[in-house]
């Protein structure tokens, strides 16, 4: 053993390996660490932050917004973040608290100045007037899912960099800079959006969860029903009958449907002839949808061509 | 005065001569400047009509929004005007059934009503309790506070919790993916690892997640009986325990979590045994979950073990000969110390987002008495007929090596509903 102390090569081994640790060190220090509940806040994080954030995702989109698991892996990621990205409106409910509790970073509790929570400032949709459970699974201050609305995109891009501000004063300028740019390119899309997306205007559609609320309203799309009986609660034999005969009432066009099992859509489709199309409201469910912009056009574009 | 006279009329004449020859010039001029004029004008109306179209837009959606944002205000309004807004979350779990215990025969048991409140207490700390009301009384189960503001990745726990031994334990029972709580924790553990005492634990600051838990109680066990939470005691006779807890993605959606555990009380003294003695228990537990991220509602497998060693003195009667006249025998106590080892399995398969099914083995040993023991073998179907509301039909076969009451070996069934009201959650340690 005393041998090995010795030996010099060792001696400057470690310290090359304390050096290179430090040095990593330094670098992750310089950077802000941001953790965001979904890939797209993730994505609009890091066209604010750009080079001064490292932004990570818990939720990889392709999950049940109602079903993301609470995986202790996380709990790290939350333990060392500086700021959280979150929808807020009772969105991750059924596993960001439990993830909190153990992440012993005060930091980002709710309240704080690192919890940043985008739905601030939110025209919400689907207010419930009645809050009770008899009703379904409730968001009891109005449906979350505004981020498939570019226009109030926009807005989450404001308070992420507010957000940022609050914790970061000192890259104020930096964050500002990029906001205008990236309002400035949402707004270029916005306009290629709305005149792509005029087949979808007045297209009756059928969803199986209340998740397309914010789309429908901005491009004009009419929802006819659900095949959830109930938010939350999956439909019975009557509800579907029910819901084939208004399909061939009003006839709708589309059914969209996400991370919930494609039996019943497809079963539907089979007894009306309804289109069904398979999209995820969360955003980065595949290579194509990785950024938020790219996300949004790949729906758009996925629900046009449905329509066409 | 005669304009024609003199110097003034050549002066007017020079003047209608320039003015002859500019006029036709002007006129050009005037007509490329009117037509000019007459396209910006056009143009300039376009834009405003543009202008005037995309400001009605925007006010109707800016109505719009506004008497949407008046909605929510309105209902945030209503929520903060209400007297009960600082109120913990309140929540009820009912939780009962209906048995056939083996020849003992059958029973409608009103197993628990629990009653739930949780809140935060300041910037520093949150509490919560779990009142139970049962066919065997009243009881606080839980009423701990929390802090939630320590440093160096700490965390202190203290009041009447369940300790952080194993895994199951520190399950409430409705909780359970099973109807009953698994015998070997019962025989081992003392039924839910309820203790009164406090707890520090440490998340590792390491890239997975390793956490680790030391603590201090009078005893653990909602029904150990070796020790009173009434009668203080001296340092040797709390208990304490230490615990360490990882977990692994082993891809998306596949993960393994592994939990250590060791409770220690230096001395115990049963009645019987005057020297005492410490008691170790001891366990692992260790969970597979298989969790397709794409249908976490829909599909998935849960695959959980425990495995418990108790290791204590126990009194026991012995026939002792008086040496001076063998013929008389007398009954003595005495102390000797006996190890223990059980523990379950169990599986779980999630059919579709209602129904799931499973299968609970339990090996159960008696603890003072490791030679007798209970095997039991329960395969158990959940129908989740919504996230609050849930039916489980399970059928048990106990098979004893020893002696029992009736009810307690043979063929066993269960109907349990269990309904929740209100706000229900026991954090991350029973996710």
């Amino acid at each position: 053993m005393k041998t090995l102390l010795r030996n010099n090569n060792l001696k400057v081994f470690f310290f090359v390996l304390a050096l290179a640790w430090l040095q990593t060190g330094m670098v992750f220090a310089q950077q802000i660490r941001a953790v965001a509940t979904w890939p797209a806040l993730a994505d609009i994080t890091r066209q604010i932050g750009k080079e001064l954030v490292n932004v990570e995702s818990l939720a990889t989109g392709v999950e049940d917004p109602h079903g993301v698991p609470v995986k202790p892996s996380f709990v790290p990621r939350l333990n060392r973040a500086d700021v959280l990205i979150l929808i807020g409106l009772n969105d991750e409910h059924s596993w960001l608290p439990a993830l909190l509790e153990v992440a012993n970073n005060s930091k980002i509790l709710p309240g704080r100045p690192g919890y940043i929570d985008c739905s601030l400032g939110i025209s919400v949709l689907e207010v419930p007037n009645r809050l009770d459970r008899a009703e379904g699974d409730l968001h009891p201050n109005g449906n979350p899912h505004y981020l498939l609305d570019p226009v109030r995109a926009k807005i989450v891009a404001q308070n992420i960099a507010t957000g940022l501000t609050r914790n970061f004063p000192q890259h104020q300028q930096a964050f500002d800079k990029n906001l205008k740019a990236y309002v400035a390119e949402l707004d270029n899309w916005i306009v290629r959006w709305e005149k792509a997306a005029a087949p979808l205007r007045g297209v009756k559609f059928v969803e199986y969860h209340p998740e397309w609320a914010y789309l429908a309203d901005r491009f004009g799309m009419k929802l006819v029903g659900s095949v959830e009986l109930k938010p939350g609660i999956e439909p019975t034999p009557n509800h579907i009958v029910e819901l084939v005969q208004q399909i061939k009432q009003e006839k709708a066009q589309l059914l969209i449907f996400g991370a919930q099992n494609p039996r019943l859509p497809q079963q539907i489709a089979s007894e009306t002839g309804i289109k069904v199309v398979r999209l995820y409201s969360g955003g980065g469910s595949q290579p194509e949808t990785d950024t938020y912009i790219k996300w949004i056009d790949y729906t758009v574009r996925t629900l046009v061509q449905s329509v066409s | 005065m005669n304009i024609f006279s003199g110097r003034k009329f050549s002066n007017v004449f020079i003047f209608g001569l320039v003015l002859l020859l500019l006029a036709p010039r002007l006129s050009f001029a005037q007509a490329s400047e009117m037509e000019s004029l007459r396209a910006l004008v056009k143009d300039m109306q376009q834009q405003l009509e543009k202008a005037l179209n995309r400001i009605d837009q925007l006010e109707k959606e800016k109505a719009n929004d506004s008497a949407k944002i008046g909605q929510v205000e309105k209902s945030i309004q209503a929520v903060q005007s209400a007297p009960s807004i600082l109120n913990p979350a309140i929540g009820l779990v009912l939780d009962a059934d209906i048995e056939k215990l083996g020849k003992a025969g059958g029973n409608f048991n009103f197993r628990s009503a629990e009653l739930g409140l949780a809140a935060a207490v300041d910037p520093y700390a949150r509490m919560y309790a779990f009142f139970t009301g049962s066919n065997q009384g009243f009881e606080v189960e839980e009423a701990a506070a929390i802090t939630t503001s320590l440093p160096y990745n700490l965390t202190a726990k203290g009041g009447r919790f369940f300790a952080d031994f194993g895994r199951f334990p520190k399950y409430h029972v409705h909780e359970l993916p099973f109807v009953n709580q698994p015998l070997s924790i019962q025989r081992m553990v003392g039924g839910e690892s309820q203790a009164d005492g406090a707890e520090v634990n440490y998340l590792f600051p390491t890239p997975f997640f390793l956490r680790a838990t030391f603590g201090g109680y009078n005893k653990i066990g909602a029904d150990n009986e070796q020790v009173s939470n009434l009668t203080p005691r001296a340092a040797s006779r709390f208990t304490y325990l230490g615990r360490l807890n990882t977990y692994f993605d082993l891809t998306d959606n596949q993960s393994i979590e592994l939990g250590t555990s060791l409770a220690y009380t230096p001395s115990v003294r049963l009645p019987g045994d005057a020297s005492g003695g410490d008691r170790i228990l001891g366990g692992v537990d260790l969970t597979y979950r298989y969790q397709p991220l794409a249908s976490t509602v829909y599909q998935g497998f849960t695959w959980g073990s425990e495995f418990y060693n108790n290791s204590q003195r126990f009194p026991f009667d012995v026939e002792v000969s008086d040496p001076d006249d063998p013929s008389i025998v007398t009954t003595q106590s005495v102390g000797k110390r006996r190890r223990s080892y059980g523990g379950y399995t169990y599986g779980e398969l999630k059919l579709n987002k209602n129904w799931s099914t499973g299968f609970l083995f339990d090996y159960a040993p008696v603890v003072d008495n490791p030679s007798q023991r209970t095997l039991s073998y329960s395969p158990y179907v959940t129908w989740y007929l919504s996230e609050f509301n849930r039916l489980r039909f399970q059928y048990s076969y106990l098979n004893n090596n020893f002696s029992v009451d009736k009810a307690e070996k043979g063929n066993q069934f269960f109907v349990q509903w269990t309904t929740v009201i209100g706000a229900h959650t026991h954090g991350f340690l029973t996710r």
